[in-house]
């Protein structure tokens, strides 16, 4: 048993955001159906370099699981078919810009109507309200307005974001977030409602620590590279043959790298003295850093309980044995692209896991299953197709 | 808080998750993160602190026993201090441990077991009980005891390889993502949790990490090099699989643009007066312009850093070309439509006076997230909850001597 099982999620999303958000539920055992335009599909199945035989290696990743029905939301009989769905569901996710739904008569006053204990999630570039409401927003735009941009990056270097869409993700997570309570609440009065977040929220609420530091402090924050704003060391320390990481910023944790690199550490004992000689700390600590390897020092921080760990590319961590043990690499199939890896699932529950299990669908893959389960006849369904209502 | 989507009238307003009891063993960043997620919803989050105080209080003050650190996370909740060292304070937690749905806790994977709190424990008294643990790498595996912080999480994850600039030195993300991830992660575990409960009847364990948040938000990067063997790298604002989508140089700083696809591409061209590139090769195809992105790059700039900022993005807003200036923390927080969905709330604090939080990311009609009560003062609810748990005053008065308390 998984702990979403029985809940029927309607899925008109693209991209990263909200795909992110219906595939956690997959995970954890929510029917999600994927809702598509006939023909291509979701962009993402035609997008980029990553691709085994023709499908998409981003569309897969954030489809698994999920079952797609390819419906045409531009015909009335198309429409007809979502709210005839709708009517079945428990969640409705999508990611149009705000109002599109609307015009498509998908919006949550409409479905509403129809199902007041439907959970109607919105995901969009800023929310639905507000002066930015109709503008289109990514991942990247997201977090240059939120203020991450302003604190990634080396101190005087160009700006960087953060390398991966964490507006996307974290909007995602959220929207799961908000879907759940939106269930809990329906549990106690019956009712359905809106849930509505956005890219540009959600990178704000991930600055929960540096907005507070300004708000408290007055201070700006500033990209640092890969240094703490309030504990030092803990950054990236060069070695012999590579950069590896130390979190040793506690004056207990100081104590014991101190130990290991055989440094006498009086002169930075005390924290706030570490922070306010933070240059001439790393220096002193790089003298000797550089002389070993990173295999070196980890295994001896390793064994005094220092935090460190190597600076990874994506090759190696998805190698790692501790990767390997907690599950976080499956193998799937799919019917098209064959054997496929995929990342499991982070949150690992006793009773009730989630699991990996069905490769992302093929397109309307499950359209004629779908159009049974809402009684639709077979004539019914062979006129819808000759119409291209659904593929 | 206040929500700006619209609140039905007769809505409920003690949020979406009243009469769930969390009680949260967390410190720093990762679980009370998650404790205030559920706490701005309306759980009656009970915050376990040692009889000093979680550490973070003490890093640099603001006033007596509190911290911007501090205040950030843990707005909603109520606050106990108790000594979980001595055997009275052990007996507390189990009794309130009996009363709850849900415990948070982010020890060290072992350090549980040796209060005496853990789950096997605590399920003995509390069958119903959702047990969650974050710790730096999860309760099993390799690297289950090693202590873990976001920086060694980002660098373990493979996230630090992808940010920062090609070349450059070795680059964080800037904000502490993989303790936030793990937290979302975490709350994201607990709700599932108490929905298998209904269907069960009994809660279960949830262990989640800060280096598998780290690897499951690395969804697209390890997509990447899975497909095409290709390892990804920092690009700085770049992106892996569109051009041009980064940062571009005006007059007066930096904004970015995402114009990758074909058709905001040529509305971005024309805008910049470039339409010519429409139909150079090297720029045709979305996989052309980003083979030759450095180029691209130089002949926007060329044309970009001519005029100020806001004047492209007027321009690009009017085409409808997705763009943004780079904010400070400050500049984002002031914006309008940070403002006008709700992004910065206030609450007194004794001591410090008026202060500021942000506000939640989700915005619910029916059962919408609020600010109801300040972070807690150290043990500032102990006593109306040891009463609550059947401790007289006389034994509350003990508990005092016996140092179990403040």
């Amino acid at each position: 048993m998984k702990p979403l099982q029985g809940l029927r999620v309607i899925d008109l999303t693209q991209a990263m955001a909200a795909p992110f958000c219906t595939m956690n539920l997959a995970d954890m055992g929510a029917e999600v159906i994927k809702v598509e335009a006939p023909g291509e599909g979701e962009s993402m199945r035609q997008l980029g370099r990553a691709q085994k035989n023709g499908h998409s290696g981003t569309f897969m990743t954030m489809n698994r699981n999920k079952r797609s029905l390819a419906v045409d939301l531009k015909q009335p009989e198309g429409v007809e078919l979502i709210r005839r769905l709708a009517k079945t569901a428990d969640v409705f996710v999508q990611n149009y810009r705000p109002g599109v739904a609307g015009r498509l008569g998908v919006d949550f006053e409409s479905l509403q109507k129809i199902n007041s204990r439907l959970v109607y999630c919105a995901i969009s570039g800023f929310g639905n309200t507000g002066p930015y409401a109709p503008r289109g927003g990514y991942d990247l735009i997201a977090q240059g307005m939120s203020g991450v941009i302003s604190v990634t990056g080396e101190e005087n270097g160009p700006p960087a974001k953060a390398g991966i869409p964490l507006a996307d993700l974290a909007a995602g997570l959220f929207g799961a977030y908000g879907i759940l309570a939106a269930l809990e609440h329906r549990e106690r009065t019956g009712e359905g409602q809106l849930v509505d977040t956005s890219l540009l929220e959600a990178a704000m609420a991930l600055t929960v620590w540096e907005s507070s530091e300004y708000w408290l402090t007055g201070g700006v924050p500033k990209p640092m590279g890969s240094a703490h704003r309030l504990g030092a060391p803990y950054q990236a320390l060069r070695a012999a043959d590579g950069y590896f990481t130390v979190g040793a910023g506690s004056d207990k944790l100081f104590a014991a790298f101190c130990g290991v690199l055989g440094l006498s550490n009086r002169k930075f004992e005390k924290r706030k003295d570490r922070m306010a000689n933070r240059p001439a700390l790393i220096a002193e600590i790089e003298k000797i850093t550089v002389t070993k390897s990173r295999a070196a020092w980890l295994a001896a921080l390793e064994k005094a309980g220092v935090p460190a760990g190597p600076i990874n590319n994506y090759a190696e961590a998805l190698a790692d044995p501790h990767t390997l043990a907690r599950e976080m690499v499956v193998d799937l199939q799919h019917p098209g692209a064959g054997a496929i890896k995929a990342l499991g699932v982070p949150v690992k529950l006793s009773e009730t896991p989630g699991a990996v299990e069905r490769a992302a669908p093929l397109l309307g893959e499950h359209t004629a299953e779908i159009l049974k389960e809402l009684c639709y006849s077979e004539t019914e369904e062979r006129a819808l197709r000759a119409k291209g209502v659904v593929q | 808080m206040v929500s700006p989507a619209k609140t039905a009238p007769g809505a409920a307003t003690k949020g979406a998750l009243e009469g769930l009891r969390v009680i949260d063993q967390t410190q720093v960043m990762a679980g009370p993160f998650c404790s205030m997620l559920l706490a701005d919803l309306g759980a009656d989050v009970i915050k376990v602190e040692p009889r000093e105080g979680e550490h973070t209080r003490q890093e640099r003050q603001i006033a007596p026993g509190v911290s911007a650190s501090f205040l950030a996370v843990n707005r909603n909740k109520r606050g106990m201090a108790i000594d979980l060292k001595k055997k009275e304070g052990i007996e507390i937690l189990k009794r309130l441990a009996a009363t709850a749905d849900v415990l948070v806790e982010n020890y060290r994977p072992g350090v549980a077991q040796r209060l005496g709190v853990d789950y096997g424990t605590l399920r003995e008294i509390n069958p119903k009980l959702i047990y969650c643990s974050i710790s730096g790498f999860g309760q099993t595996g390799p690297y289950a005891s090693r202590g873990g912080f976001d920086l060694i999480a980002q660098g373990m994850s493979g996230i630090m390889s992808a940010t920062g600039s090609e070349g450059g030195a070795p680059v964080k993300v800037g904000v502490p993502i993989t303790d936030l991830g793990a937290g979302l992660f975490a709350v994201f575990g607990i709700l599932c949790a108490v929905r298998a409960r209904r269907l069960t009847g009994r809660g279960q364990f949830v262990d989640t990490s800060l280096f598998e948040a780290g690897l499951a938000l690395s969804a697209w990067e390890a997509t990447e090099y899975w497909y095409t063997g290709d390892l990804p790298k920092p690009l700085g604002t770049a992106h892996r699989l569109s051009a041009p989508y980064q940062a571009f140089r005006a007059s007066d700083g930096t904004f970015t643009v995402g114009a990758g696809n074909n058709k905001l591409w040529g509305l971005f061209a024309g805008l910049l007066g470039l339409e010519g590139l429409l139909q150079d090769e090297r720029f045709k195809k979305p996989k052309d312009r980003l083979q030759n992105r450095a180029a691209l790059e130089k002949l926007i700039e060329e044309i970009t850093s001519r005029k100020p900022r806001a004047h492209w993005l007027e321009r690009c807003e009017a085409a409808g070309i997705p763009a943004g200036p780079i904010y400070s923390i400050p500049e984002a927080l002031a914006d309008p439509q940070a403002q006008a969905r709700g992004m910065t709330q206030e609450y007194d604090y004794p001591g410090v006076g008026r202060v500021r939080t942000l506000g939640n990311p989700v915005k619910m009609s029916r059962s919408p997230a609020r600010l109801y009560k300040a972070p807690p003062a150290l043990g500032e609810d102990n006593e109306a909850l040891l009463s609550s748990l059947g401790y007289s005053e006389e034994e509350i008065l003990e508990l005092k001597e016996k140092n179990v308390i403040p």
